[in-house]
């Protein structure tokens, strides 16, 4: 599963200049140097420092390469495909090569980028995947004073056992396998140091390269994107909220339901420290590599939805991390939901607007969308445009539950509808309206993503009433018990 | 009347506890010598048969911090010069700690190296204390000779900042102050190398 960049770098074949050239001006001068081991190298935290590694060869090939990428959004997945598959793999090493050092942001926008498996080319996808288990670079020095900084103690005193070598590396931090002196095997999250800031670093350099494109039509759309992006790593870098949700989520379910939340040590948890249980199991690549049958897939995917429906009614939290790094098949068959730094609480506005779009998900009616999506994007009659694409989009995005059924969530052809949709969406920054839109759109199509991926089928209309049922809402005028409206 | 070494240590002892519980609540600038003699209930010219400075005062806290326990030696041999570095002084920052908020002013006056230009020496002991570990550091891990006067004039330089960073740092556990310590380290470690004699 491992993967090192530096092994990436040897198995490159050699540079075609041409080949390279990123589309946005920059050049690719020859003699691409690759870093010895850049996966063992600290973070680079001040901006002066991170500025001249963006200047650097590889980050600036990366840096254009996202660009290219992001704009890639705007064209059809086909074309794109055809046209850069050959350059794709070259330039996504070297991406990943600057994600080295730059990991803080850049490692979560290749997350981010995860949950779009039609748009971002497979390879660049699944090398992305890997490297989020690379082994990490913060050596055990740096981390025993993290650790003593937080918890008061050093790891080795804290923990009956500890091991030094991180057997994850989060986004934001890494994370390593440790005994508590009551027996309980635990994983700890250690932050890195400063990678808040490191973070808010990244965005202004990366807006810095990008200026020159700003008077293109698409720097809003994506501008957009790095807010929102933003705001999701203030919350990523909380542990203590990332504690509090796991602790409700955990809550929600029961052990005959299959879904599992891992518990938290809150004696051995801070802002920056999370010490929670270890759960076994594989990612979802290596779950599918083992062939499971349709059955099982069907099954898997039936738990992810509970899982989100139950968060949402029961818990009032919208899970938005769709990242298949987050879910562990284990080998007992339960499912575990392991990252819970991005989740967006709903409050009584938001509330209100879910318990207003229930009446479209569960009538499937035009009109009733329309409604809704009026009312949710505060839009009227003179953005007919932008409301018909809302509605497509929810059209697509509700369809299943609307009408009932098995629904082949692998169907490709659906799913790449539903990424002509969205990418349409955010060209036309279509997406805005509500603060809240780009967010729990893009959570969405996450979630639909990896249904996709896992080629489930079934029926998930039972699944949302029964859990629906938690909220007490009235639906009588348009819900009719066990069947269509 | 002859003074004890006893008694002596006594009043040094009332001195430095007063001014440390001074310098902690009212803060460096705003403690007067008068202030350190009255808390520590001795006569005004008594202080200065001690202590010539207020600076001097901190230099002799810092200094007691670091003898109380020596410091840890890492129980598996640190990875790299730059670990090694990285964990001595992340040692003596712990050790520190009580001192922080008051240490700036001794950064700035006697351990800054504009000090020995000035012919203050009060802070060479530390200064040089704390280089001969780095030197034993590098020769464990066979780089000593890379380390000539200008090496170390950097390191320490390095070092001051740090420190001068963390009297200062407001995040939250001095955080930012452990990735800067990181990064000077791991530069100072690759410069270091790079610049070995053959």
């Amino acid at each position: 599963m491992s993967l090192t960049v530096a092994e990436l770098l040897q198995a490159l074949p050699q540079v075609d200049e041409e080949t390279t050239a990123p589309p946005n001006g920059l050049t690719v001068p020859n003699g691409l140097a690759a870093p010895q081991e850049p996966s063992l190298r600290p973070v680079p935290v001040g901006r002066w420092q991170r500025m001249t590694l963006l200047g650097s060869l590889q980050a600036k090939i990366a840096a254009a390469y996202l660009f290219y990428w992001i704009r890639g959004w705007f064209k059809s997945a086909d074309e794109n495909s055809r046209l850069l598959a050959e350059t794709h793999w070259r330039t996504a090493v070297h991406v990943l090569n600057s994600m080295g050092y730059l990991r803080g942001a850049v490692m979560k926008a290749g997350q981010t980028l995860a949950n779009f498996p039609d748009i971002a080319p497979r390879e660049f996808v699944e090398t992305l995947e890997k490297l989020h288990f690379d082994a990490p670079p913060m050596h055990w020095s740096l981390l025993r004073e993290m650790v003593h900084n937080e918890l008061g103690d050093d790891p080795e005193n804290l923990f009956a056992e500890f091991d030094p070598t991180a057997f994850a590396a989060a986004s934001l931090g890494q994370v390593h396998l440790a005994r508590l002196k009551t027996g309980e095997v635990v994983a700890v999250k250690i932050q890195y140091p400063a990678i808040a800031q490191s973070i808010a670093n990244d965005f202004r350099n990366l807006v810095l390269f990008l200026l020159p494109n700003r008077l293109g039509r698409d720097w809003l759309n994506l501008k957009d994107q790095f807010d929102d992006f933003r705001l999701r790593l203030e919350q990523e870098t909380d542990y203590d909220l990332e504690a509090r949700n796991l602790e409700k989520a955990r809550a929600l379910f029961r052990d005959e339901e299959g879904i599992i939340v891992p518990r938290v040590y809150r004696q051995y948890s801070t802002a920056r420290v999370l010490t929670m249980d270890l759960l076994e199991g594989v990612h979802m690549d290596e779950y599918l590599a083992r062939n499971p049958s349709q059955a099982e897939r069907n099954e898997v995917g039936i738990k992810m939805v509970r899982a989100s429906y139950r968060l949402m009614y029961a818990g009032r939290m919208l899970y938005n991390d769709y990242h298949p790094g987050n879910f562990l098949f284990l080998d007992d068959g339960r499912l575990g939901l392991i990252d819970f730094g991005y989740i967006m609480p709903l409050d009584d506005e938001l509330w209100e607007l879910f318990r207003m779009i229930d009446r479209p998900l569960t009538t499937g009616r035009a009109d009733d969308r329309l409604a809704a999506l009026k009312t949710w994007s505060g839009l009227g009659e003179e953005s007919s445009d932008q409301l018909r694409l809302y509605s497509e989009f929810g059209e697509w995005q509700w369809r299943a539950r609307a009408e009932g059924g098995v629904f082949d969530f692998g169907d490709e052809a659906d799913f790449r509808r539903g990424v002509d949709i969205f990418t349409q969406m955010l060209r036309k920054r279509y997406s805005r309206g509500h603060r809240t839109t780009l967010t729990i759109t893009r959570g969405n199509f996450g979630w639909r993503s990896l249904l996709y991926r896992l080629g489930a089928r079934f029926d998930i209309r039972p699944l949302a009433e029964a859990e629906i049922a938690a909220t007490g809402w009235d639906r009588s005028s348009y819900a009719r018990p066990g069947g269509k409206a | 009347m002859r003074v004890t070494a006893e008694a002596k240590e006594s009043t040094r002892r009332a001195i430095l506890d007063a001014a440390q519980t001074l310098f902690r609540t009212a803060g460096f600038e705003a403690t007067t010598t008068r202030d350190v003699v009255k808390a520590a209930g001795i006569a005004t010219g008594t202080l200065f048969n001690y202590f010539s400075t207020k600076e001097a005062i901190v230099i002799a806290l810092v200094v007691e911090s670091q003898a109380l326990k020596p410091l840890r030696t890492a129980d598996a041999r640190p990875a790299s010069l730059e670990e090694a570095l990285f964990s001595l002084v992340a040692a003596e920052l712990r050790q520190l700690k009580p001192h922080r908020t008051y240490l700036m002013p001794i950064l700035e006056s006697t351990l800054s190296p504009l000090a020995e230009a000035r012919g203050d020496d009060s802070g060479q002991a530390l200064r040089s204390d704390h280089l001969a570990r780095v030197v034993e550091l590098a020769r464990q891990y066979e780089l000593e000779a890379a380390l000539t006067p200008v090496a170390l004039q950097i390191y320490w330089t390095l070092y001051l900042g740090v420190l001068a960073f963390w009297t200062n740092d407001r995040s939250p556990k001095q955080v930012e102050t452990l990735a800067l310590l990181d990064q000077s380290l791991s530069m100072f470690a690759n410069w270091l190398g790079s610049h070995e004699p053959d």
